[in-house]
């Protein structure tokens, strides 16, 4: 049954091959594809294969003729010679892309996806390719989330999925509610109690949430002593409520589980500058500044710090290295940001 | 030393702290007008987001603080002259100030050093210079003072200023961006026009930015834009919005900050030669403790933690911190807000502020009005609302806040979108009266149901060599064993003009020892044993 689905894409894709002069079958095929002209390619390039078997480059856009018009059972063998073989790198890419087009298409997700990964490492950068590997991989995510919705539907990490499902569409209400029927369901299970706290502060921070959230990072505390990202999430509730004392105490037992956790040694960090005990902090601070170079947040504190101790040569550089971080990436990118502020003609 | 400072305490701790009871006044003092400014359901251009600011100015000089509220687009500015008796007659058209267009910010001082009151008002189009005549009339003398723009500018906040020391009264003018109509994309038209997934007026991110803009007053009623020169303009990447012009590093001479949205604040200090150099990021005033930029809307000063020194309190964006900077001397910063307990509220988009006495205690309160930019969020129904009520912190006296607003009486339960704020006593009595500029509603102003139970001085002076509206002079009051400063200022909360005349609660202290007045100009006066509970008028010698 030949996959109709497959012949836009193709013909998109195409756009920017390069025409060529149609004096042989092979070329007079190739154009006729270009023109989506697919099956009148097909029987053209196979005119031409039986004429000289080993005209690859024939092979290769029939290959592709047959895949963009739903034929990819016998399209799949040559596009992956194309994709792996090809001398010419268009040619190659398009084999490649048309390959894991197929096998989506077949719903062979599995073969698709080391298809993908090879297209990214051989064509970096490349738009076509990158959303071909974002395709591939929802896809992947969808099956893999639809196995396990129909499978163990009463398992407690159908509600953990979706609540980080809702979680990243800011849904965070109905992100802890599944959380919750999650946690009924395994009262023992690790990360529930805290992704839990975490959605109800990406909800809210009135009181009552942080309260709320405070409790939800006890409880994993409860079950794992040694979570280092609760006791910090605690800190930080002790630190937004003013109780910095309560916080560092918190802080410090972060780090002390965790010592190479970066946030938690800023945040003890942050709190000694404030309590002028800048020999403690300043070593704190330097230790994260080595351990994340572009973490601005610690380049920043730790130029408070040397400032306040009255080593302003230290603060001036790190005050160097934080604008150099935070100015925004010439290119291409930036260029479009820039031309985002302009009203389009039709508007 | 200890013994006083022991003193006060208990006398602190001796005042009821039953908690204020604010109401809203404005029906019954007349202030009915609604001032139109943008959509109320939804907001289809970031001009209509933005507007506007309040003053409290005694423009007649009859000792008592009249009422000056800016309108968006389809309404006119207006001004309420105080009647004496909790009431306020509308005389714009009498004095000469009916307008139209999107006014921006408000800002008073007397650059013309003939004793009257004048004001500034900043435009999106053209701004407008108002002299005030003898008492009697406003007149607009933008084009004669040169101050007439070239092409249209989204000018925010103002604050008059003797930068150069001269006795004369320089302005200074805050841009936000680049605005007009046709150029502006949609609402939706690309990423910077959406929140939370909703499709709203773009801005500011994506729109170009604009420099900010100093005016020397040169003596004949003509100013002349020294923006380049005086290295003002050099600042570029900044949406900028409110101004607090004071003299951050104490060195005599007004510095200017000013907070910007989505991008760093900046802090000109002056050089005393004409010039400002720009160091808001190592005085640590640009970021909050992150090293990141939010989005500044207000701003206010007072020495809250009685150290002698002025701190600064911002107010910023929902899902922000709004942020208070302790001043730790030499004017450097450090960001105190989670050691002060301001942490808490993010879920309000922030803009007019100020430090306020309101119980008389000798420590500064701290007050912020509050109202969403898109009006959409309510489609929502999530705890961040396009209309909000304000906060009131009361100043434990211990370098924390605490909020109070539940407790604030009925005013802090009422729900608006509000802008400007600004503090003053309209009565004279020693108690602080709150006016808030509401989009699309009548102003607020919140009066407390009784007298604030300490006691306390008002301060009103004038110039001689200095300017004569005094702005810029710093002022020390000792009573009870504390010594309290502030400073006279233009322009500061959101776009708004506080009371020019200073107030200081004495708590238990019926006398102050002294008052020590550093002019402008250089000139020091020293007052002692000053009775309180009064007005105190003070010239400059």
């Amino acid at each position: 049954m030949p996959d109709t689905r497959l012949a836009l894409p193709l013909l998109c894709l195409l756009a920017a091959f390069p025409l060529a002069a149609a004096d042989t079958p092979t070329e007079q095929g190739v154009a006729a594809f270009q023109e989506g002209r697919y099956l009148e390619a097909s029987r053209l390039l196979q005119d031409a294969l039986v004429a000289d078997p080993r005209d690859e480059h024939a092979r290769t856009f029939l290959a592709l003729a047959r895949a963009a018009t739903g034929h990819c059972a016998e399209a799949v063998a040559d596009l992956a010679d194309g994709f792996q073989k090809s001398a010419n790198p268009d040619l190659a890419r398009l084999s490649g892309l048309a390959l894991a087009q197929c096998f989506i298409a077949r719903e062979e997700t599995g073969q698709a996806l080391p298809i993908a990964a090879q297209l990214e490492a051989r064509f970096p950068g490349d738009a076509d390719v990158l959303y071909l590997c974002a395709h591939v991989h929802m896809r992947a995510f969808n099956d893999a989330t639809r196995r396990m919705f129909a499978g163990t539907p009463a398992s407690y990490r159908v509600n953990q999925l979706s609540a980080e499902i809702f979680e990243t569409q800011n849904k965070f209400a109905e992100a802890a509610a599944e959380y919750r029927k999650a946690i009924e369901k395994n009262p023992r299970a690790l990360n529930l109690h805290f992704r839990l706290g975490r959605a109800i502060l990406l909800e809210s921070h009135s009181p009552e949430a942080l309260a709320k959230a405070q409790a939800e990072f006890e409880a994993e505390l409860a079950l794992n002593a040694g979570d280092a990202a609760a006791e910090f999430q605690i800190g930080q509730i002790h630190n937004a409520s003013g109780r910095a004392g309560e916080a560092l105490r918190h802080f410090q037992k972060a780090l002390d589980l965790s010592p190479d956790f970066p946030e938690a040694a800023l945040a003890v960090g942050r709190i000694r500058v404030q309590a002028k005990q800048y020999a403690e902090a300043i070593p704190l601070l330097e230790r994260v500044v080595k351990m994340q170079p572009a973490n601005e947040p610690a380049h920043y504190s730790l130029m408070i710090a040397y400032r306040n101790s009255g080593q302003l040569d230290k603060a001036r550089s790190e005050q160097q290295v934080l604008e150099k971080l935070q100015r925004p990436p010439e290119g291409k990118f930036t260029d479009f940001l820039k031309r985002l502020g302009e009203k389009a003609p039709a508007q | 030393m200890k013994v006083l400072a022991a003193l006060a305490v208990l006398a602190l701790l001796a005042l009821p702290r039953t908690g204020p009871d604010f109401r809203d006044i404005a029906r019954q003092a007349g202030l009915t007008a609604s001032f139109p400014n943008g959509g109320e359901k939804t907001k289809e251009y970031i001009v209509e987001t933005t507007g506007s600011g309040v003053a409290f100015i005694d423009y007649d000089n009859d000792g008592y603080l009249d009422i000056f509220v800016l309108s968006g687009e389809g309404g006119t500015n207006r001004m309420y002259h105080n009647d004496h008796n909790g009431h306020f007659t509308d005389v714009t058209a009498e004095l000469g100030l009916t307008s139209s267009g999107w006014a921006e910010g408000v800002c008073a001082g007397d650059y013309d050093n003939d004793g009257y009151t004048d004001l500034f008002v900043t435009y999106w189009g053209q701004n407008r210079l108002y002299r005030n005549v003898n008492g009697k009339r406003f007149e607009d003398v933008t084009a004669k003072a040169h101050l007439t723009q070239d092409r249209v500018r989204y000018n925010t906040g103002c604050a008059f200023l003797d930068y150069d020391g001269d006795g004369r009264l320089d302005l200074f003018v805050a841009n936000y961006l680049k605005f007009d109509f046709a150029t502006t994309p949609n609402a939706g038209a690309n990423p910077y026009c959406f929140y939370r997934g909703m499709a709203v007026n773009c801005g500011p991110r994506g729109l170009p930015f604009e420099t900010n803009l100093l005016y020397h007053n040169q003596g004949d009623g003509t100013f002349e834009d020294v923006s380049v020169k005086s290295g003002i303009a050099r600042a570029n990447g900044h949406y900028s919005l409110a101004v607090l012009a004071q003299d951050v590093n104490d060195d005599g001479r007004p510095d200017i900050y000013v907070v910007g949205d989505q991008t760093p604040a900046t802090l000109f200090i002056n050089q005393g030669d004409g010039t400002f150099t720009e160091e808001a990021v190592m005085r640590g005033v640009a970021f909050d403790e992150n090293g990141r930029e939010l989005s500044g809307m207000g701003l206010a000063s007072a020495d809250y933690d009685g150290d002698g020194l002025l701190d600064i309190f911002r107010s910023d964006f929902s899902d922000e911190r709004s942020l208070l900077y302790r001043n730790t001397g030499n004017g450097q910063f450090d960001d105190v807000t989670m050691t002060a307990g301001l942490a808490k509220n993010t879920r309000f988009v922030n803009w007019g502020c100020a430090f306020l006495d309101f119980e008389n205690s000798g420590w500064k309160g701290l007050v912020v009005v509050n109202g969403h930019v898109f009006p959409e969020i309510d489609r929502q129904n999530i705890d961040i609302h396009s209309r909000d009520h304000a906060t009131l912190y009361r100043n434990t006296g211990q370098g924390t806040f605490e909020d109070i607003s539940a407790q604030a009486g009925p005013a802090f339960a009422l729900r608006h979108s509000a802008r400007g704020l600004a503090i003053g006593d309209i009565d004279n009595d020693g108690t602080l009266e709150i006016l808030a500029n509401n989009q699309n509603e009548p102003p607020s102003l919140w009066k407390q149901s009784q007298r604030a139970p300490g006691h306390w001085l008002l301060l009103k002076f004038a110039g001689t060599r200095s300017n004569r509206s005094a702005i810029g002079a710093r002022v020390a009051v000792t009573a009870g064993g504390r010594t309290q400063v502030d400073e006279v200022r233009s322009g500061g909360s959101y776009l708004s003009q506080n009371d020019l005349r200073l107030h200081f609660g004495l708590a238990a202290a019926a006398r102050a020892d002294s008052i020590s007045i550093r002019w402008p100009s250089g000139a020091k006066t020293l007052l002692k044993d000053v009775e309180a509970d009064r007005v105190v008028t003070i010239a400059e010698p």
